[in-house]
C-alpha cells in the first residue's frame, strides 16, 4: 500500500512540476524536472544542468566531411536507440513524455551536445532483439541500452567504449529465502531477458536450470513477482534499479559475470567509432561521466563512484 | 435497435404462449443470477487484491496520462489510415488481377493472395525488420509497420472485392460488353461500383481488423496505443488498470467503426441481395470467401 | 540452410507448441462458440444480450491487448496460469467470438420460409434446429469456420510476444544466433502455409460431405 501511495505522490509531484515548468522551460525541454523513478531526487538534476552547460563540444575539424557525425549535425538531432521503461537508466515520465532520464539517456544527451551543440535526441525504443537491426538499417545513429559488448555482436555492428562495467546478478522475490545467488539456481525456473547475455550465461553456470525469456525488463520483473520463475538473471545495474522502484523484489549475491557496456554504432564506420571514443575520453576526464553516474545509478548502491572503464579494453570493442 | 436484434432470430420459434413465457422468465432470472454471480466473483477477486482501490484508478483521471495515451491512439489511427488506403488500392488491383483473363497475371495475383492470406503478420514484420537491412533497404519506423500490414491486408481486401465482383449477376458485364465497352471499361464503370457497394460492410469490418493489427507496432517500436500502454504500465505499475483502460479505448474506437459497418449492412441488405457472409475477418485473417450461390 | 538443420530440435519443439496451441484452442473455441451461438438465438433476452456483448467486445479488441492483460496484468488479481495455458485460454475466448459470428451467419443463410414451414408442421424449436436449420446451415458454415481456424493458426504466432516459445518465437531465436533471416523466416512461412493448407483441404472435404445433393 505504501508503494501505491508513494507512486501517487510521485505522479502528483511530477504534475506540479509539469505545471511549473510549462511556464519557464520552453528551451531546454530535455533537461529539467525530477520523476525518474520515485527515489531519484530533484537535487541531482541541477547538477546535471551544469554538466550540460559545461559539456564539451567537438571542434569543427573533428566533424569530417561526409562523415556520420557531420550528417547528424546537419540533421540537428541524434537518433538514439534507448529504452523508455528502464528506471535509473532510461525512463520516460508518461505525465511529461519529453522528459526521459537516466544514466544511458543522459550520456546520450552529452554525446548530442558534443556533436550538435544541443541535447537534441530522438529516442527509438528497441526490443533487445532488434538493436542490431536498428543500427544496420540506419534507423538510429547510436545505441545506449545496457548493450553488452560481445564478439558475436561485434561481427554485425561496432562498439565504442566500454562506458560502464557491470555483471549479471540474480534477483528474487522479496520473501524468497532459499536462493542466495547463482549457485542456488540448479533445477529452478530462471527468467531472463530475450537476447541478453543471460540467455547463454545461465545454462553455462547452471545446466539444470529452466530458462524462460521475456521481451522487456518490466515484463520479466512482472513475471518474477507473479511467480512465473524463481529468479530473474539480468545485469546488476538494471536489477538494482528495478529493486529500488519495486518493493516486491531484491537482488541477492554478487554479480557472477563481467559485462562491459558499449555504445552500439553502425558497422564499418571507423571514423565515427574513433570520434565517439574521443568523446568518451573527454567526459571521463572532465568528470561529467561521474556526475551523470552520481545523479542516476549512483543513487542506489553504496554511494561510491566507480572508475570509468578503459576504452577498447574488451574483445569486440 | 434492441427490437430489431430480437426479431433477427425470433422466427425460429412461435410467439411464446403463457407457459413458454413463464419458462422464459425463469430462464431469464436464472441467467441473470448466474451472470451477476460471475461478475460478483470477479469483483470480489479483484477487490481482495486491492485492485479496486480508488488510488489505483484515480491516475487515469489526470489529463497528462490521457494525453500520453491519446498520442499513442493518434499513431494507431495514422498507421491504420495509411494501411487502409494502400491496402485497399492494392487489394482492388489484386482482385482485378485474379479475375483477369491474362493467365500469367492471374496466376501471379492468385499466388500473392494465397501466400499472404496464410502468413502470420508477426512473421512478416520480423522478416521485414531483420531481412530487409541485409539488402540495404531502410524504412522509417512507421513504414516498418505499415508495409507488412499493407501486404497482409491487401490480400484480405482482394478477396472481399473479388467476392463482391463474383456476386454480381453475369448479365451486368455482358450488358456492358454488348454496349461495346472494353473489358476494363466494364470493370470500372459497371462492375466495380456495384461490387464495392455490395461489400462495403465487409470492408469496414476489415478496417476494424487492421486497426487491431496496428497493435503489433510495438515490435518495431512504433508509437501506438498499446505500446504507450506498456510504457505507462511499467512506470505506474498499475497493469490491470492500464490495460483495462486501453482495452476500453480500443473498444470505443472499433465499436464505432463496427456500428457503422452494421448500419451499412442493414442498408445494403435492404436494397441489394445479401453478399458477404457477416464473418468479420480478424487479425491478419483471410477475408471471408463468399461463394456465388449455387442453384 | 544449414542454420535450419543445426537447430532443428528447437524448431521442432516450437512447431509442436504451435500445433498444441492450435488444436486445443480450436476445439475450445468451437465448443465455446457453439454455446455462445445457442445463447444468441435462444428465446431468453438476457442470454441473447450477454452473447451479443461477448461477441462485440472480443471482435473489437486487439488479441495482443488481451494477451498482455491475461499474462501480465491478471496475475496481480491472483489469476495466474502457466504461459502456454494462458495463451490457449485467451485464444479460445477470442476465437470463440469469431466462431459464433460464423455460426450465426450460417443460421441466417437458411431461408425463413423453411423454419416457418417446420413450425407450421408443429416442430419444436429443438426439432426445427436439428432437422431443418443445422443440416442446411452446416454447409454454409464449413468454409467460414475453416477461415476462422486459419486465422487462429496465424494468431498463435502472437503468443510469441508474451514468452510462449512457439514456431515464430523459435525461428526468431534461431535467426538471432544465425542471422540468416530470409531462409529461416521463409521456411517458417512455408510451414504456416502448409498448416493452413491442411485446414483448408480439411474444410473442403467436410464441405463436400455435408453438401446437399439435389
Amino acid at each position: 500500500m505504501s508503494r501505491t501511495l508513494r507512486r501517487r505522490s510521485t505522479i502528483a509531484a511530477s504534475l506540479a512540476l509539469v505545471a511549473s515548468l510549462g511556464l519557464t522551460a520552453c528551451g531546454g525541454s530535455d533537461s529539467g524536472s525530477s520523476a525518474v523513478p520515485p527515489s531519484a531526487g530533484g537535487g541531482g538534476e541541477d547538477v546535471l544542468q551544469e554538466v550540460y552547460d559545461d559539456a564539451p563540444v567537438a571542434e569543427a575539424a573533428a566533424l569530417l566531411s561526409d562523415s556520420t557525425m557531420a550528417e547528424i549535425r546537419e540533421r540537428g538531432v541524434l537518433r538514439v536507440a534507448a529504452a523508455l521503461d528502464a528506471p535509473l537508466l532510461s525512463q520516460q515520465d508518461p505525465s511529461n513524455p519529453d522528459d526521459v532520464q537516466g544514466f544511458d539517456i543522459d550520456l546520450a544527451k552529452l554525446l548530442a551536445i558534443y556533436i550538435i551543440g544541443e541535447p537534441n535526441i530522438e529516442i527509438v525504443p528497441p526490443a533487445s532483439e532488434t538493436r542490431e537491426a536498428l543500427l544496420t538499417n540506419g534507423t538510429v545513429d547510436v545505441v545506449f541500452n545496457t548493450y553488452t559488448i560481445t564478439e558475436e555482436r561485434a561481427e554485425q555492428i561496432s562498439f565504442a567504449g566500454p562506458y560502464f562495467v557491470s555483471g549479471l546478478a540474480v534477483a528474487v522475490r522479496a520473501d524468497e529465502e532459499e536462493i542466495q545467488g547463482i549457485e542456488d539456481l540448479g533445477g529452478r525456473t530462471v527468467i531472463v531477458g530475450a537476447n541478453t547475455p543471460a540467455v547463454t550465461a545461465v545454462p553455462e553456470e547452471q545446466p539444470t536450470a529452466e530458462v524462460v525469456s521475456f521481451a522487456t525488463d518490466p515484463q520479466a520483473v512482472q513475471a518474477l513477482t507473479q511467480g512465473r520463475g524463481d529468479a530473474y538473471v539480468q545485469d546488476y545495474t538494471l536489477l538494482a534499479a528495478d529493486a529500488e522502484s519495486n518493493d516486491g523484489i531484491k537482488v541477492v549475491g554478487q554479480p557472477f559475470t563481467e559485462e562491459a557496456y558499449g555504445i552500439g554504432l553502425p558497422p564499418e564506420d571507423q571514423d565515427f567509432k574513433d570520434f565517439v571514443n574521443d568523446w568518451l575520453e573527454q567526459v571521463y576526464a572532465d568528470g561529467s561521466w561521474a556526475a551523470v553516474f552520481d545523479a542516476t545509478l549512483g543513487t542506489v548502491g553504496d554511494g561510491s563512484t566507480p572508475e570509468p572503464p578503459v576504452i577498447g579494453s574488451v574483445p569486440g570493442s | 435497435m434492441r427490437a430489431r436484434r430480437v426479431s433477427e432470430t425470433a422466427y425460429l420459434y412461435d410467439e411464446p404462449g403463457p407457459r413458454a413465457r413463464r419458462r422464459i422468465r425463469i430462464a431469464s432470472a436464472v441467467s441473470v443470477l448466474v451472470l451477476a454471480g460471475l461478475l460478483a466473483l470477479a469483483l470480489v477477486q479483484f477487490g481482495s487484491r486491492g485492485q479496486l482501490d480508488a488510488d489505483r484508478w484515480t491516475p487515469f483521471l489526470s489529463w497528462p496520462i490521457w494525453e500520453y495515451l491519446l498520442v499513442g491512439l493518434r499513431g494507431t489511427l495514422l498507421a491504420a489510415a495509411v494501411v487502409a488506403v494502400l491496402g485497399g488500392v492494392l487489394g482492388v488491383l489484386l482482385a482485378l488481377g485474379r479475375l483477369s483473363p491474362v493467365r500469367p497475371l492471374r496466376v501471379l495475383c492468385t499466388g500473392f493472395i494465397e501466400v499472404f492470406r496464410t502468413l502470420p503478420v508477426l512473421l512478416l514484420i520480423y522478416l521485414m525488420l531483420f531481412g530487409l537491412p541485409a539488402y540495404g533497404i531502410n524504412l522509417p519506423v512507421l513504414w516498418k509497420l505499415v508495409v507488412p500490414l499493407t501486404i497482409a491486408n491487401a490480400a484480405a481486401f482482394a478477396e472481399i472485392v473479388r467476392a463482391g465482383v463474383l456476386s454480381l449477376p453475369r448479365g451486368q458485364s455482358e450488358a456492358g460488353a454488348s454496349l461495346g465497352m472494353r473489358r476494363l471499361q466494364v470493370m470500372r464503370a459497371v462492375v466495380l461500383p456495384q461490387a464495392l457497394r455490395a461489400v462495403t460492410p465487409s470492408l469496414v469490418v476489415q478496417l476494424v481488423s487492421l486497426l487491431k493489427d496496428t497493435s503489433l507496432g510495438y515490435v518495431v517500436a512504433y508509437t501506438e496505443l498499446l505500446y504507450r500502454a506498456q510504457v505507462l504500465s511499467s512506470y505506474n505499475r498499475l497493469l490491470i488498470q492500464t490495460f483495462l483502460v486501453v482495452t476500453l479505448v480500443y473498444l470505443v474506437v472499433n465499436g464505432a467503426l463496427s456500428a457503422l459497418a452494421s448500419r451499412m449492412r442493414r442498408r445494403t441488405t435492404r436494397t441489394a441481395a445479401p453478399v458477404a457472409a457477416a464473418v468479420p475477418p480478424q487479425q491478419g485473417a483471410p477475408a471471408p470467401t463468399v461463394e456465388a450461390p449455387r442453384g | 540452410m544449414s542454420a535450419l538443420i543445426d537447430s532443428w530440435p528447437a524448431l521442432l519443439a516450437g512447431l509442436g507448441t504451435t500445433v498444441l496451441v492450435l488444436v486445443t484452442s480450436a476445439v475450445g473455441a468451437l465448443v465455446l462458440g457453439v454455446l455462445v451461438t445457442v445463447a444468441r438465438v435462444s428465446p431468453v433476452p438476457v442470454l441473447r444480450a450477454a452473447a451479443f456483448g461477448y461477441v462485440q467486445v472480443l471482435v473489437n479488441v486487439p488479441l495482443l491487448a488481451l494477451l498482455l492483460l491475461a499474462v501480465f496484468a491478471l496475475p496481480d488479481a491472483g489469476l495466474i496460469a502457466p504461459l502456454t495455458v494462458t495463451a490457449i485460454i485467451v485464444l479460445t475466448v477470442y476465437e470463440a467470438a469469431y466462431v459464433a459470428e460464423a455460426l450465426r451467419s450460417g443460421i441466417n443463410t437458411v431461408p425463413r420460409g423453411q423454419v416457418e414451414a417446420s413450425r407450421a408442421l408443429g416442430f419444436t424449436l429443438a426439432q426445427t434446429l436439428r432437422l431443418v436449420v443445422v443440416p442446411q446451415a452446416a454447409r454454409a458454415v464449413v468454409q467460414p469456420l475453416g477461415n476462422v481456424l486459419i486465422a487462429l493458426l496465424m494468431n498463435t504466432a502472437l503468443a510469441a510476444t508474451v514468452g510462449v516459445v512457439e514456431l515464430t518465437s523459435a525461428v526468431n531465436k534461431v535467426n538471432l544466433v544465425q542471422a540468416q533471416p530470409i531462409p529461416i523466416f521463409g521456411a517458417a512461412g512455408l510451414v504456416y502455409m502448409a498448416l493452413a493448407l491442411v485446414i483448408g483441404l480439411g474444410a473442403g472435404r467436410i464441405e463436400k460431405k455435408v453438401a446437399i445433393r439435389r
